[in-house]
């Protein structure tokens, strides 16, 4: 959380992580290349260097992209989820090899200068076999490039979280730019069929991850608590929240937490300082509410980070009759003390 | 369509160079005045927001000058 900026927020979990992405990819790429040498004629390192890091990317692409819906969908796989930006930054770079040795290789030889020959070289853009392909990847690779520059936190504050979320949501048109840079480009020079399947397999495999994760959200969010007392809304028995552990109720348009600490409940804002991770998926830890996506940390009872730290998160209060939990959607102002509410023998 | 794609490439690169120029005066004086949360941060911090500077260093720029005026 922010102190002070340190260079890589590495801790234990994210040196494992990292440790698996770096073997993962080490392993493709030898396997790749030590495979085209074996079994393919015309082989040359130039060639199998640009195929093995640009399959290589793409897949790694794919598991960025399903890690946000299959969270959503299970909790077992938060764990991909909190250091997916090394993962991110990662495939920038093996995605800046394939592109920059291909421009390398291929428009680097005339006396034009390589960017220029790469959108110069191919003028075709009205025709669909011939398409100047490398142009997509190469807006593609930039997109991945202002986000991999970008990744940091101090980006995040810096300019401002609306931006950089924009900014990230650009993935999707990187995507997009990415399938039909292959669609245009590989299927030039193949034929096979097996790339088209391939393709389409991994596009259908996204779509409908993040279908299911999205209908699954909506119907939480339309969920209606209509019984009304004094502004207080009735959303669940006691007994629905589990020890050390939140539900999230939508009324309106705002989310909000009702964790329970010990024997109280407590309410907050649904979403985290950090990145506007779920905080009512994640859990108590050290009497903390600890944000499901990398950890920032909350107090129930006033929603403010723990000293030394400074993140502040709405609260709400919250009433027990009988068996029953009333939530008042109106937030106090962040960081507000809010004593909760005692479950006492109420379940 | 080559002069076209040789003045979008010449002002790309003079963008950049700018950020460049503005990366060391902003680690030295403006960064910590934008973001308390710079001060103590360590050298590496300071080298691994290098691209982004010179990528975003209008944002930076604005947000500078805007606290700078207070
Ligand atoms: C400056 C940017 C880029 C250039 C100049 C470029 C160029 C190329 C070229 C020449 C090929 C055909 C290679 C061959 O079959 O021998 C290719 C294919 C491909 N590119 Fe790119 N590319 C760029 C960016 C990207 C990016 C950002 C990705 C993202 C992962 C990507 C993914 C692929 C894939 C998956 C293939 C098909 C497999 C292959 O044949 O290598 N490219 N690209
Ligand atoms: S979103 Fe990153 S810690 Fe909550």
């Amino acid at each position: 959380m922010s102190v002070s900026y340190t260079a890589v927020g590495w801790n234990r979990q994210k040196k494992r992580y990292d440790f698996a992405i770096a073997g993962f990819c080490s392993l493709y790429l030898l396997l790749f290349i030590g495979l085209t040498a074996v079994t393919n004629p015309d082989y040359t390192f130039e060639t199998a260097l640009i195929r093995s890091t640009s399959t290589l990317a793409f897949l790694l692409l794919h598991v960025i992209l399903a890690i946000g819906p299959l969270c959503r969908l299970n909790s077992k796989f938060l764990p991909l989820l909190y250091n997916r930006r090394h993962l991110g930054v990662t495939m920038f770079f093996i995605a800046l090899i394939h592109g920059g040795f291909s421009l390398f290789q291929f428009h680097s030889l005339g006396n034009v200068n390589p960017f220029v020959s790469l959108f110069s070289s191919n003028t075709q853009y009205h025709s669909l076999s011939q398409f100047p392909f490398q142009a997509l990847g190469f807006f593609a690779l930039i997109i991945l490039l202002l986000m991999a520059a970008s990744s940091h936190d101090f980006w995040l504050h810096n300019l401002t979280p609306e931006v950089w979320k924009t900014l990230h949501m650009l993935v999707y048109i990187a995507y997009l730019l990415i399938v039909l840079h292959v669609m245009t480009g590989v299927l030039q020079f193949e034929t096979h069929p097996v790339f088209v399947v391939l393709l389409g397999a991994g596009a259908a495999v996204l779509v409908t991850l993040h279908l299911l994760a999205g209908s699954r959200e909506i119907e939480k969010d339309n969920a209606r608590f209509d019984t009304v007392e004094e502004g207080f809304h009735y959303v669940c028995e006691t007994s629905d929240i589990l020890p050390n552990r939140a539900k999230i109720f939508c009324i309106g348009v705002e989310r909000i937490a009702v964790y329970r600490s010990e024997d109280r409940l407590y309410a907050i804002h649904n979403v985290c300082k950090h990145q506007g991770g779920p905080l009512g998926e994640g859990k108590i830890i050290d009497g903390c509410i600890t944000c499901p996506w990398h950890g920032y940390q909350y107090l129930p009872n006033n929603g403010q980070s723990p000293p030394p730290f400074t993140e502040k998160v709405s609260t709400y209060d919250i009433r027990i009759s009988g068996t029953k939990v009333w939530l008042h959607p109106t937030p106090y102002p962040e960081g507000t003390e809010r004593p909760g509410v005692y479950i006492g023998n109420s379940i | 369509m080559e002069q076209i794609i040789t003045i979008v490439f010449t002002v790309a690169l003079v963008y950049l160079l700018l950020g460049l120029a503005f990366y060391p005066l902003f680690i030295i004086k403006g960064i910590t005045q934008i973001d308390p949360g710079a001060k103590g941060s360590s050298w590496g911090f300071r080298l691994i927001i290098l691209p982004g500077v010179v990528l975003f260093w209008p944002a930076l720029m604005r947000k500078w000058i805007v606290i700078r005026k207070k």
